[in-house]
């Protein structure tokens, strides 16, 4: 079983470690071991150390990359932005200059940044080293007849010169779907696929500027693929759809109800029959009847001998 | 001894603004052999020139230094002064102390100074030791090559043949007319490209001096100025091109389809073609590639026989050719036949490409609604796939918005730095047309900003404006596919710095300009070299722009970098003119500085052959041994056999060893 | 306004310093703008507009525009840029100049006063929440690993950000 360093970032273990649960009980499934990183920090997060120094920003990043290193394991994060965070500053550490000068500060603190471990997104580790085929293979309950809009997230498709694995169109990204179509589900195509959901620094400084261009994105996965669920594979897209969708509701600003959205690895936990007490338990939209549908007897796969 | 004078010249503050031109001439008086030592102003000028030829007169000097510029473009002023004074030219050296020097040292005045003086100190050295050379002359073969059959190429091959060159016009497709015959109309003044084109293409086809060889291809040449052998392939059209009348008969009976390439992929063609109806010359070829070979007829056997009429059984194609121009059951070679032509020059007028827009993964290229402009130019011309009528390609309705997209690869890093030059005008006219036959469809044009440098374009540009066509100032940033394959356009107005979005139904990218994937084979053959900007290389951008490295080699058109069409046609009489010079002349001069073998030393064991790049270089007999051969018309002066010769048998005139070894002591003093 | 030549070369040189190399790369062309979701939503203050903003010399006039810190840093405008110039990181130098300079919310301080202190920019207690999907209530993270703490604080209190006398 091939070993890859699980690096959790700060939203998953701590805001909704049922993301956290799904990944440690559907990874081994796939033939992936999941290994901690013991002592991983925040990446940093881009509203914190990336907003003050540079060289900061790649010490920590790269001291969160070292735990890695030690371990001998390549990198996977269930996070967009860590995901992004982690990619950037191993990119800029290949700037030899650069390098020396974060290796210095690393000393201080008794560590040294190779550069030997690779940064994967999980999406990537399913899609690319897993393969749709084991996936398919894996599961316990069929998804055929629901619909899935799904939400790649930015820092998974730009920018691609950073990344170790990039969609073949970044604008028009097919990784997640054909995750999510490997579960049976169909996937409608919608036309602001690639936008953003105003998730992060745009929500912090201007909660209603970033509700606004949330609504441009849930009117066009509603209109134009009225789905069962939104599934994503960014945690904090995960967290803008699951808060604010019941705050356009209540507002009036939808006039539909809030539609129940899943991390992937959710997802593809509940239809490998896990938990959902363990792996689907927090969310602020109600999931339940969705998940009993998921889980229902008539979409049980019969096992093949 | 040698009486050596030095003249070093200020070239205005060129030199003189940086380095200390008297302190240079001190130090060249005392060079060993100088006699002289003077400065000038402009040593170019005609007072410049008057002060060498007249010490030159008056005995005193009989080796000439002359520090300035680059010999590239002014030795040969100099040397005419010598030659004029009475002195052998090539008793001239040059030291470049400007390019050199005050150029690039601009920031360190002293040690350019002290630069320039070991460069005149070798050039000293070197011309203390200077041979008298004698210029030697070449027969010219009185006749022109033009490679390309495009706007270009017709022009250079109609004006060669005007002035009684003999011309061969060779085209690689099966009609003459390049891109400019795809176009509907032409800009500013909106004549229909077809119109102009096409008497053009007539005329050059049935001019008495011109021989026209489409589908045909460049396959080696060999030679040099004056004296080019040309081998050219004609590519095989598996249609007897002397009965094809070019009626159409075979294409519309053939059923293998091929997207258009004429169409740019927007329709399809048959395998046996004709390339569009103005096409000249009108045949029909064979796409050997795509035929399906119907009734069993492979090329070169014998048709099967109908058990009952005692009749063979025909392909569709021969069946259908009332002249009999298809026979399948010929052996044709599918290599096509080798052409050996003799020229004296060659006019390189390939053309271009545009890019295809599966490069633009930001601009929703799997999209059929969105095209390159090309694309609507086929669209909205006559004999396009929908015969002029405005549709859009995912299901022919009209479309009731429409988005041009500038600059798609051109002022870009990613793909090309330059700016493509004609695009900005051809989307424009392409609005105009669009917009004069169907007022109600709203037109947006984004740019970066609009070049419409050329007589009549900014009138153009602005008279697009009061047609009601809309402008935005602000890069296309994106397309979303919206269902019913329109697009969203994610865009931007740079002047109340807003993003814009709007629904489209037909979305227009200007791709760039670049040279197609051949040309590269194209530039080995020729020895051509690239630009910067991978188009071909001119020899000096602003006085040499027709010619090219090579002697005899001319470009004309887009293969030099973009141009539209007048500037294309410009530079294709330019390029006709230069090429004409060698033929007219009926002789070329060659240079005496080229390598010459003594045979004595010679030991006969080929080294210099292969090495030389210009294969000048042969084996003779001498004194019953084997000994290498210099051909004087064919050396270019490199140097590189001189350097290679283990024996030291090779002497490069006007670079021999005392020369070169007096250069490095001078330099190393 | 007043256009000098010293205020566009300091603006220049402050971006470059920050980490904004491609700053004189940019040619205005505007495609970053026309994809940026800040823009989109309303942010007047990013990517071809700050940077004209910079290029003018403007620094301490936009020093309070929050814009910057509303950049998702998608680097969809660095994908797009035809010129190189990376905008997102020209934002950033700018959210730099800015977050050195103490120009921020108050909202982000709590940020860097949860990295300081937990290894973590946003914290909260998950005890309850990891025990109730089965997992161990502590994350193997650096929210409860001391040493890992204590590195963290070292990284922060040697570098520029200790300076800033939030911690």
């Amino acid at each position: 079983m091939e070993k890859i360093g699980l690096y959790l970032g700060c939203n998953i273990p701590l805001k909704a470690p049922d993301i956290e649960q799904s990944f440690r009980k559907v990874f081994p499934v796939l033939g992936i071991e999941p290994v901690d990183l013991q002592g991983a920090s925040c990446c940093p997060s881009w509203g914190t150390a990336p907003s003050f120094d540079l060289n900061t920003w790649c010490a920590i990043s790269s001291r969160n990359i070292t735990i890695a290193e030690d371990l001998g394991v390549d990198i996977m994060t269930g996070c967009n932005s860590c995901f992004g965070i982690l990619s950037e500053a191993k990119h800029f550490l290949n700037d030899g200059e650069r390098r020396k000068v974060v290796n210095a500060q690393l000393k201080a603190i008794g560590r040294e940044f190779k550069g030997t471990s690779d940064i994967y997104h999980i999406s990537h580790v399913l899609h690319h080293k897993v393969g749709v085929q084991k996936i398919r293979e894996s599961l316990k309950y069929s998804l055929d007849g629901l619909k899935i809009t799904v939400q790649p997230g930015c820092h998974s498709l730009w920018p691609t010169d950073v990344f170790k694995i990039t969609e073949a169109n970044p604008y028009n990204p097919t990784i997640l779907r054909e995750l999510c179509e490997a579960t049976g589900a169909t996937v409608p195509h919608y036309s602001r696929l690639e936008g953003c959901c105003g998730m992060g620094g745009m929500r912090s400084t201007d909660v209603e500027k970033s509700l606004k261009l949330f609504r441009d994105k849930l009117i066009s996965m509603k209109e134009e693929g009225n789905p069962d669920m939104i599934v994503t594979t960014c945690s904090s897209c995960y967290l803008q759809f699951d808060m604010s969708q019941p705050i356009l509701k209540e507002r009036g600003l939808i006039d539909f109800e809030p539609i129940p959205t899943f991390y992937y690895t959710q997802l593809l936990a509940l239809a490998m029959g896990f938990d959902p007490g363990q792996v689907a338990a927090i969310s602020q939209i109600d999931r339940r009847s969705l998940i009993s549908e998921i889980q229902s007897e008539k979409r049980l796969i019969k096992e093949v001998a | 001894m040698a009486k050596v004078g030095v003249y070093v010249c200020h070239c205005g503050t060129n030199i003189a603004g940086v380095i200390d031109v008297s302190a240079v001439r001190d130090f060249a008086e005392t060079l060993p052999d100088v006699v002289i030592a003077r400065k000038d102003l402009f040593m170019c000028s005609d007072s410049g020139q008057e002060m060498v030829k007249k010490d030159i007169i008056d005995g005193l000097v009989d080796r000439v230094v002359v520090a300035a510029c680059t010999p590239r473009t002014h030795e040969p002023i100099f040397r005419a002064a010598l030659e004029k004074a009475g002195l052998n030219k090539y008793l001239f050296e040059m030291a470049n102390i400007r390019d050199q020097g005050s150029w690039v040292h601009g920031h360190d005045h002293e040690g350019a100074t002290e630069k320039a003086k070991k460069i005149v100190a070798s050039a000293v050295g070197k011309a203390r030791n200077l041979e008298p050379l004698e210029d030697k002359f070449v027969p010219v073969t009185d006749a022109a090559l033009v490679i390309g059959g495009g706007i270009g190429g017709i022009n250079a091959a109609l004006e060669l043949a005007n002035m009684g060159h003999k011309t061969y016009l060779v085209e690689k497709r099966p009609s003459i007319g390049g891109v400019m015959a795809q176009l509907d109309k032409t800009f500013p003044t909106n004549d229909c490209s077809a119109c102009i084109l096409t008497p053009m293409m007539v005329e050059a086809y049935n001019h008495p001096n011109i021989e026209t060889l489409a589908y045909s291809e460049v396959d080696d040449v060999s030679g040099y100025i004056g004296n080019f052998t040309v081998k050219i392939r004609q590519k095989q059209t598996y249609v007897d091109w002397s009965r094809c009348t070019g009626c159409g008969d075979c294409a519309s009976k053939c059923p293998s389809k091929v997207p258009d390439e004429f169409n740019m992929g927007l329709s399809d063609r048959r395998a046996a073609y004709i390339m569009f109806p103005q096409a000249v010359p009108k045949k029909a070829v064979v796409d050997m590639d795509h035929c399906l070979n119907c009734a069993g007829r492979e090329i070169g056997t014998l048709p099967k026989i109908n058990e009952k009429t005692g009749r063979p059984i025909l392909a569709p194609c021969e069946r259908a050719c009332p002249a009999e121009a298809i026979n399948r059951s010929v052996a044709y070679n599918p290599e096509g036949a080798i052409k050996e032509v003799e020229v004296g020059s060659i006019v390189v007028a390939t053309g271009y490409q545009v890019m295809d827009k599966g490069w633009f993964k930001e601009m929703a290229p799997d999209s059929p609604n969105v095209i390159t402009a090309l694309q609507l130019e086929r669209i909205i011309s006559a004999t396009g796939p929908t015969e002029g009528k405005l549709l859009r390609p995912s299901d022919k309705e009209k479309p009731h918005t429409i988005t041009f997209v500038s600059c798609m690869g051109s002022r870009d890093e990613n793909f090309h730095t330059y700016c493509s030059r004609f695009c900005c005008m051809y989307m424009i006219k392409q609005a105009r047309l669009i917009k004069e036959k169907y007022p109600d469809i709203a037109i947006n044009m984004h740019f970066i900003d609009v070049r419409a440098a050329g007589k009549g374009y900014d009138e153009y540009y602005t008279g697009a404006r009061k047609m009601g066509i809309n402008f935005f100032k602000g890069k296309v940033g994106g397309l979303e596919m919206l269902s019913g394959d329109r697009l969203r356009v994610l865009a931007y107005d740079m002047e109340s710095a807003v993003n814009i979005e709007y629904e489209s139904d037909l979305v227009v990218l200007a791709t760039a300009v670049e040279l197609p994937q051949d040309a590269t084979t194209l530039a080995q053959k020729l020895g051509l070299q690239f630009c910067g900007a991978n188009f071909f290389r001119e020899l000096h951008p602003k006085l040499g722009p027709v010619e090219t490295a090579t002697e005899g080699l001319f470009l004309a058109g887009c293969c030099q970098g973009p141009k539209d069409i007048p500037d294309t046609v410009s530079q294709a009489k330019a390029a006709a003119a230069a090429a004409a010079v060698p033929l007219s002349q009926g002789k070329v001069r060659i240079e005496p500085i080229i390598s010459e073998v003594h045979a004595e030393v010679c030991s006969g064991c080929g080294i210099c052959i292969p090495l030389c790049p210009y294969h000048a270089i042969s084996m003779t007999t001498f004194a019953d041994r084997p000994r290498a051969q210099i051909e004087m018309s064919a050396c270019k002066g490199c140097g590189v056999c001189t350097s290679a010769c283990p024996s030291g048998a090779i002497v490069l005139h006007g670079y021999d060893e005392t020369q070169i070894f007096a250069q490095i002591e001078a330099l190393t003093a | 306004m007043l256009i000098t030549q010293e205020k566009i070369n300091e603006a220049v040189s402050t971006i470059i310093e920050y980490g904004g190399r491609g700053i004189l790369n940019c040619v205005q062309c505007g495609a970053c703008s026309a994809i940026c979701p800040g823009v989109r939503a309303g942010f007047p203050l990013l990517c071809r507009s700050l940077i004209r903003h910079l290029l003018n010399g403007e620094l301490e006039e936009i020093i309070e525009d929050s814009s910057s810190w509303a950049c998702q840093a998608c680097c969809r405008c660095t994908e797009v840029c035809p010129r190189g110039v990376r905008p997102q990181e020209v934002v950033f130098a700018f959210r730099r100049y800015q977050g050195n300079q103490l120009a921020f919310s108050t909202s982000s301080v709590t940020s860097q006063m949860n990295l300081f202190e937990t290894g973590h920019a946003v914290y909260v207690d998950p005890k309850e929440a990891r025990s109730k999907v089965g997992l161990p209530e502590k994350t193997p993270t650096s929210a409860f690993d001391e040493q890992a703490k204590q590195e963290i604080q070292t990284l922060i209190n040697n570098s520029p950000m200790g300076q800033l006398g939030l911690f």
